[in-house]
């Protein structure tokens, strides 16, 4: 038996060696970008854009921050506005990227990417981002290819909602503009949970969101609307000789039915009809003498 | 061919109140998902954003948020009050009269979804034989009494507590009092499958008591509307919001003085808000603040012309009294229909000339 395994080992470390030898520009390529890069949260190591704390009441900007990925500027695509602004490069900054509407005037979604490419590959990080302001429905803006290998969410949550625990919600998976049918899209939550979907014949994932947001901790503030948390969808594929990753990241929302009580609800409901039945036990006396 | 399908105004109004639920509730499965793709962000409608759904929001939604959110918060950070920071509120405002102004008050008798259940869940009564009840003295006392509450809840609900909310006066859970209060909210979600508005949120106090008195409300309203016409109508902030700009819209009611005004009553007995002006007054009392344009009166008017519904010069529907001895024949004027009689061997003679 140890006859067989000795030759099998070498054979084996041989190969990882001759791997090794083959991919050292591509390995060294991707450990100097690795090192290049802002640290990713712990909770993933996919490339995100995440936001920095906003003012009180500050909605004509926002500040992203590209992590897990080295990008010298972001790029904001907007629905409508001026044509020289429908895309435009922001540079990152210690603090990020402030990025601004394609109008004052102009809200509603924009969509955001930063990239970082190397000998390694192209590692992408697009993100949507809501500003709150009337504008252009973003479906025109999702439509349109903006980057090689991309995650589009079909669609985006409404405004006044969000993607929420235990809701299904589908996503395109394309490159160069053409869905990828059988493609991996895993999904990574703030809260800790993993999974994996794959894409169907016309290139969508239907993304199921974790039930796996922890209790409240005693004292903490609920804030405006559902508790939130981040998560991210990777997605990587090799094209033209390259390896493409890219990542979409957004955030997701408490499940509305906890912290709510249905049977306290229907009870009032009952409790309104019950105050009401007093006004039925007239009857109608027929003749009103208009017939 | 419509007067074969639409042969009254009421028939016409019903089909528009039916189509207009669907848009009004389920509306984004016809105009699209997001918000750009909305009829309208301010609807003169209690057309309700929490509904997922929606073909439109009722635009009391935005001026609470921009009261809140912008006004408020604007002044909490020692601005000014600049055009700018008040342009949202303006374009809302712009927006609603945009609608307003073309439909008037007629959004709350033939668009408003919480209106139409009302009615719907009224005809059910008269149909169950549930007496009706009515807001006058030797019934459930005074209309009058009931008028200012509608005014009080859209200064207090829509105005200011958003407005302290942004001040930080009072807490964030009072930043839209009136959505929170709102029995439409509750009704309209519930049409789309939805609990989760029925469902009262635990842990602040403030959310709980609000959500509770939207459930008593919606509760009251269900069971109610079986008597009484249009319960929540008459408190509705929406209609008063309507009311303020009723006059700027050429959609209106017209009404001119007969002799028999105020003696027949008709006209009154059959408006759903049991206005009592609208038989005793003429001209611009007699279009009321409690008006929602549905065309009853001018229905149920027994002399030509004397109550009509006028889109500026243009008489849309006018009073008749040969129109009214129809109606009147199906449908009395409080609502109540009569009953429907089968006739037994009514085929039999035709059937019998068939064999000759």
């Amino acid at each position: 038996m140890k006859s067989i395994l000795v030759p099998l080992g070498l054979l084996m470390a041989g190969g990882a060696a001759a791997q090794h030898e083959h991919h050292a520009p591509a390995a060294a390529a991707a450990a100097a970008a690795q090192a290049a890069r802002p640290a990713a949260p712990a909770w993933t190591q996919q490339p995100l854009l995440l936001p920095a704390r906003a003012a009180r009441g500050e909605r004509a900007a926002a500040t992203l921050r590209p992590l897990g990925l080295a990008a010298a500027r972001v790029t904001v695509f907007a629905a409508d506005g001026p044509a020289e602004r429908l895309k435009v490069d922001y540079s990152v900054g210690p603090e990020g990227a402030r990025i601004e509407p394609a109008a004052p005037k102009i809200g509603n979604y924009h969509w955001v990417v930063a990239r970082e490419e190397s000998g390694a590959g192209v590692r992408i990080a697009s993100a949507a981002w809501y500003f709150g302001n009337p504008g252009a429905s973003p479906r025109e803006l999702l439509k349109a290819p903006k980057h090689e290998l991309e995650i589009v969410p079909e669609p985006l949550p409404r405004e006044h909602a969000s993607y929420r625990e235990s809701e299904k919600w589908r996503f395109l998976v394309r490159l160069n503009g053409q869905p990828l049918p059988g493609q991996p899209l895993t999904l990574e939550t703030e809260s800790g949970s993993r999974s994996t979907f794959v894409t169907d014949a016309a290139g969508f994932a239907t993304v199921l969101f974790p039930r796996d947001f922890k209790p409240a901790a005693a004292g903490e503030d609920a804030g405006h609307g559902p508790r939130r948390a981040a998560f991210v969808l990777s997605t990587g594929k090799e094209a033209d000789g390259r390896r493409y990753l890219t990542a979409f990241n957004h955030t997701y929302g408490q499940d509305g039915d906890r912290n709510r009580s249905l049977g306290w609800g229907a009870m009032f409901g009952l409790a309104g009809m019950a105050a009401a039945v007093p006004l039925l036990r007239r009857r109608n006396k027929g003749d009103n003498g208009h017939a | 061919m419509p007067k074969t399908l639409f042969p009254t105004l009421s028939r016409l109004r019903l089909a528009v109140q039916i189509a207009m639920l669907f848009v009004t509730v389920y509306g984004s499965v016809i105009v699209g998902n997001y918000m750009a793709d909305k009829i309208s962000s301010a609807l003169p409608a209690l057309s309700c954003a929490y509904d997922q759904m929606n073909g439109g929001y009722c635009m009391l939604v935005p001026t609470q948020h921009i009261i809140h959110h912008r006004i408020g918060e604007a002044v909490v950070r020692a601005q000014q009050i600049t055009f700018q920071m008040v342009l949202p509120l303006l374009m809302t405002f712009v927006s609603f009269f945009a609608f307003f102004f073309v439909l008037g008050k007629t959004f709350c008798g033939w668009v408003c979804p919480l209106g139409t259940l009302q009615e719907l869940i009224g005809k059910l009564g008269r149909r169950l034989g549930f007496g009706l009840r009515r807001f006058e003295e030797g019934d459930l006392g005074g209309v009058k009494r009931l008028r200012p509450v509608k005014w009080l809840i859209l200064l207090g609900l829509v105005f200011v507590l958003p407005l302290l909310t942004g001040l930080g006066v009072t807490p964030h859970s009072l930043g839209n009092p009136f959505c929170d209060i709102c029995p439409s909210r509750v009704a309209t979600t519930l049409l789309t499958g939805n609990t989760e508005q029925l469902a009262l949120r635990l842990g602040d106090n403030v959310s709980f008591g609000l959500g509770a008195i939207a459930n008593l409300l919606v509760g009251f309203v269900l069971v109610g509307a079986l008597a009484i016409r249009q319960p929540f109508c008459r408190i509705c902030p929406l209609l008063a919001m309507n009311a303020v700009f009723q006059r700027l819209s050429p959609m209106r009611l017209k009404k001119k003085m007969h002799d028999n005004c105020g003696k027949c009553g008709i006209c009154s007995e059959a408006c759903p808000m049991d206005i009592p002006e609208i038989a005793k007054e003429e001209g611009r009392k007699a279009y009321h603040e409690d008006c929602t344009l549905c065309g009853r009166c001018a229905e149920y008017c027994p002399q030509d012309g004397t109550i009509q519904i006028k889109w500026g010069p243009f008489a849309l529907f006018s009073s008749r009294r040969e129109y009214y001895k129809r109606k009147v024949k199906g449908e009395l004027p409080d609502g109540t229909v009569k009953p429907v009689k089968f006739v037994r061997n009514a085929a039999r003679p035709a059937a019998d000339s068939v064999d000759a």
